[in-house]
């Protein structure tokens, strides 16, 4: 019993964090077929903000804020960088930029702060545990999974019920139309960029809480994360992300729970290959986006 | 088709006049600089047979280069020094020591192979499923290499290559693969590759098999990859699986972008372009870390000036140095106006 | 009302439309006819700034409107009906026309008076509102986006092809509702194909041929003009 509560718990946490993860990338591609390589680094850029405000004495709820903010920033800095100047352009062109702004943010955190990892001001409650049905978890996962929870609703609620959400998913399967009908191209990838960063950010948040540290390359987990989630779910379509994201936290977890350490190494490679599989059997993803779709 | 031996020509005189002029220069360090240059070379033309016909960006091209390395050099390291170097290897390889000529040969043929059986249903995919699945790709290369122990060493540094890269060889395979890849983009499946591009129904029209014809550009890149793989490993002698990751991916996709990915002439240029900015701008760093000694490290300029430079291009000039017509094509053009124009 | 002056459309080195210069006067229908690729559409979608101009300019009510964006044509008072029929199939129909009113976003009150009246106009609609807009049959489709470009409440209405691929019963339904719009007092740019029945709702009519605007006149002169037929299937 207490197994079977420790491994939901994991895999709700984890898919969790996993679904926020994925839905930040979808909400770009789905609109702007944008795949953002920078993503991982607004998770990177929500753990650097942390660190520097940490010898700040704000209280820990005001850094979290601030780190947020600060993925927000540099999600919407992601559009006018690499997207803006050559979304004109060539599908590789656009592909091109957002690598090199990743790189660009990497370097630019080995330059400017440290190669080494740097602490990250986490409040108490992430280092507790507590004991559910004789099952000893850390809080964290259980902040994370109510996290979690919210913050899909909000999207859902953003998406299903506001304007401006259901201008963004006009936009993803027809930018023009939606322009023709006097959406503002610009609000509404401003708007993509700002939710990336914004799903980012909390992410990070949540993720380096389980970490404690933060690292340059910390955000290519992250990463790569939502690229299987994405892939699983279904490239464009944002319930798929987050049950893409569910599901690869549940092949994660049982993975880890089964496999012996000598193949556990060598999970990436697994769940890798079943992206490719995954893509050949259906290049669309397993669940179907919206039915039309051209660039802007 | 005449100008195409003239771009061979010319391309080859640019790898001669490194080759030579680094050698009469006669300082160690520049002899270094240029080897990897050309090194460089091969991967970025290698990655221009399959990028700049097909039109697709690739991230794996990097995992194949290490497949080519580590397979020669499993293949070259001397039977007394494996049990050091590879202490996991299993038995009847232990004994394998081939010249490393002919292991050179057997990387980019794993590397050719790897990426027949692999790649053949990738083929299919386009736009946002193929380059992300280009990119899991390579992350699938470098789990394997990282984790497979007894024929990698795991990410622990794999020493004890015989150095066997000197310029000349390095000139030398440079230079074949400067003929191979404008040979390859001027033979029928190139030309249909890049018709395809502009027109996928007409190209299948006229007969192309485009998932087919993109395969074998991309066994020609991985093989080009493989043996500029093992060129790399006998230069350096020791590395291990983090120096064929994304660092490196991203370095040779700048190299080709800057100078343009439709063209081999584009290739020679960004890789020499780059090459002489990084080992400037490498230079730069180690001034100030020299300068500020104590004080934290200077690392990570270059790539951020590469980066912002890689964007630039992207916005002003997408199709980079050389967009579109290779160097003998744009002499000869320009000749035959003046001639009008006389 | 509308001015198109010497309006040139250009892909790359093809010239689709050649200086084209006509007219749409205030409460008028005008009805530009041609064969396919004749130009139409890009006439069209250059007018609603979906496409860029290449010489030439596009006034409405005075205003140049030549090198606005969609966003701008449409706030200006110029709705646009694209012959892609283009509803957004996974919003319903409520959706769909609720981001037809966007630019009157806050005007909650004016919108609920034209929706009714739109309801009232396409009672179809009001009874699948809830739907799934991709699950509307063809002809409901091109309703659902007639009545969404009108919650714009233009001053102009732009509709590309309404017929195109409709079985000819809603054909008929169509082009009776254009009539009901006419005479509500819309000034409407109809593109038509289907000669015959664009001509009898329309006061005015140009026929292009080849990117060129090659005959023009009322639709009885039009209809009268022998060669008629020639320029309409292309010569």
């Amino acid at each position: 019993m207490a197994f079977a509560i420790q491994f939901v718990i994991d895999v709700l946490s984890l898919g969790g964090a996993y679904a926020l993860m994925a839905l930040g990338l979808v909400i770009i591609y789905g609109i702007l077929r944008l795949v953002n390589f920078a993503y991982g680094e607004l998770i990177m850029v929500a753990g650097y903000t942390m660190f520097l405000t940490s010898g700040s004495g704000l209280p820990w709820l005001l850094m979290a804020v601030l780190a947020v903010v600060m993925a927000i920033v540099f999600g919407i800095l992601t559009d006018y960088v690499a997207f803006r100047p050559v979304r004109a352009k060539s599908v590789t062109a656009v592909l091109i930029t957002s690598f090199a702004f990743s790189n660009l943010l990497q370097n630019a955190a080995l330059l400017f702060i440290s190669p080494r990892p740097r602490n990250v001001p986490l409040p108490d409650i992430f280092s507790q545990t507590v004991s559910i049905g004789g099952a000893i978890t850390p809080v964290r996962n259980l902040i994370t999974i109510a996290a979690s929870i919210v913050l899909l609703a909000a999207v859902a609620f953003l998406m299903r019920k506001t304007t401006l959400g259901i201008a963004m998913r006009a936009a993803a399967t027809n930018f023009t139309m939606a322009r023709m009908l006097g959406v503002p191209a610009n609000l509404i990838i401003s708007s993509a960029f700002a939710l990336s960063g914004f799903l980012a950010g909390v992410v990070g948040l949540l993720w380096i809480g389980r970490i404690g540290t933060v690292v340059p390359g910390v955000g290519l987990e992250p990463l790569l994360v939502a690229f299987i989630a994405t892939v699983i779910g279904g490239m464009r379509s944002l319930p798929g992300a987050v049950v893409g994201g569910f599901l690869l936290a549940l092949i994660d977890t049982t993975l880890n729970y089964t496999l012996s350490q000598d193949l556990l190494k060598f999970r990436d490679a697994f769940t890798f290959s079943l992206v490719i599989l995954i893509l050949l059997w259906r290049p669309e993803g397993l669940i179907k986006g919206p039915a039309s779709g051209q660039r802007t | 088709m005449k100008h195409s031996y003239l771009t061979a020509l010319i391309l080859i005189a640019v790898i001669a006049v490194i080759a030579v002029g680094s050698q009469m220069i006669g300082i160690r360090l520049y002899d270094r600089i240029a080897t990897n240059l050309l090194i460089s070379l091969v991967l970025v033309i290698g990655l221009q047979t399959f990028m700049g016909n097909s039109g697709l960006l690739s991230f794996a091209h990097i995992g194949f280069m290490g497949l080519g390395a580590y397979t020669s050099a499993v293949l070259t390291i001397p039977a007394q020094m494996k049990g050091m170097a590879l202490p996991d290897l299993y038995e009847f390889m232990k004994v394998v020591e081939i010249s490393p000529l002919l292991a050179m040969l057997a990387a980019g043929v794993v590397a050719a192979l790897v990426a027949a059986v692999v790649a053949y249903p990738l083929m299919r995919l386009s736009d946002a499923a193929a380059v992300i699945t280009s990119f899991a790709l390579l992350v699938v290369l470098y789990t394997v290499m990282n984790n497979w122990s007894a024929l990698t060493n795991g990410p622990r540094t794999l020493f004890g290559l015989p150095k066997t890269t000197e310029m000349p060889i390095a000139a030398i395979v440079a230079a074949v693969v400067v003929v191979v890849a404008l040979a390859f983009k001027e033979s029928r499946t190139g030309k249909l590759l890049r018709a395809s591009r502009e027109d996928e129904v007409a190209a299948a029209a006229l007969g192309a098999n485009i998932p087919h014809l993109r395969w074998r550009a991309f066994i020609l890149a991985a093989f080009i990859a493989g043996i500029g793989g093992a060129l790399w490993g006998h230069f350096i002698t020791s590395f291990a699986p983090k120096a064929f990751y994304l660092k490196e991916t991203f370095l040779i996709i700048t190299m080709l972008v800057i100078g343009g990915a439709n063209t081999v002439t584009g290739a020679v240029a960004g890789t020499v372009l780059i090459t002489v900015a990084y080992e400037g701008l490498r230079g730069t760093e180690a001034t100030l870390n020299a300068a500020s000694s104590g004080s934290g490290q200077v690392i990570g300029l270059t790539e951020i000036v590469l980066a912002l430079a890689m964007i630039a291009v992207m916005i002003v000039r997408p199709g980079g140095l050389f967009p579109n017509r290779e160097i003998g094509h744009i002499l000869t053009r320009s000749r035959r106006k003046k001639e009008k124009t006389a | 009302m509308l001015d198109v002056r010497d309006l040139s459309v250009s892909y790359g080195t093809i010239r689709a439309v050649r200086g084209i210069t006509f007219t749409v006067g205030k409460g008028e229908l005008v009805s530009l006819l041609g064969a396919n690729g004749a130009g139409k559409s890009s006439t069209i979608k250059a007018i609603a700034g979906a496409l860029k101009t290449s010489g030439g300019a596009v006034t409405l009510e005075g205003r140049d409107i030549t090198s606005a964006n969609p966003e701008q044509v449409i706030r200006a008072g110029l709705a646009t009906v694209p012959e892609t029929r283009d509803v957004f199939p996974d919003l319903t129909v409520a959706e769909n026309l609720m981001l037809g009113a966007y630019i009157h976003r806050r005007d909650h009150a004016g919108n609920r008076e034209n929706l009714d009246r739109l309801h009232t106009l396409f009672p179809r609609l009001a009874e699948r509102a809830a739907q799934a807009a991709g699950t509307l049959s063809g002809g409901e489709q091109q309703m659902l986006v007639i009545a969404r470009a009108l919650m714009a409440r233009p001053s102009v209405l732009l509709l590309d092809e309404p017929s195109l691929g409709l079985a000819p019963a809603i054909v008929e339904r169509i082009f009776e509702m254009i009539e009901t719009l006419k005479k509500s007092g819309l000034t409407i740019l109809l593109v038509e194909q289907n000669v015959n029945q664009a001509l009898a709702v329309a006061d005015r009519a140009y026929v292009m041929r080849l990117g060129a605007i090659v005959a023009s006149g009322t639709a009885d002169e039009i209809r009268s003009t022998s060669d008629l037929s020639a320029h309409y299937l292309g010569g």
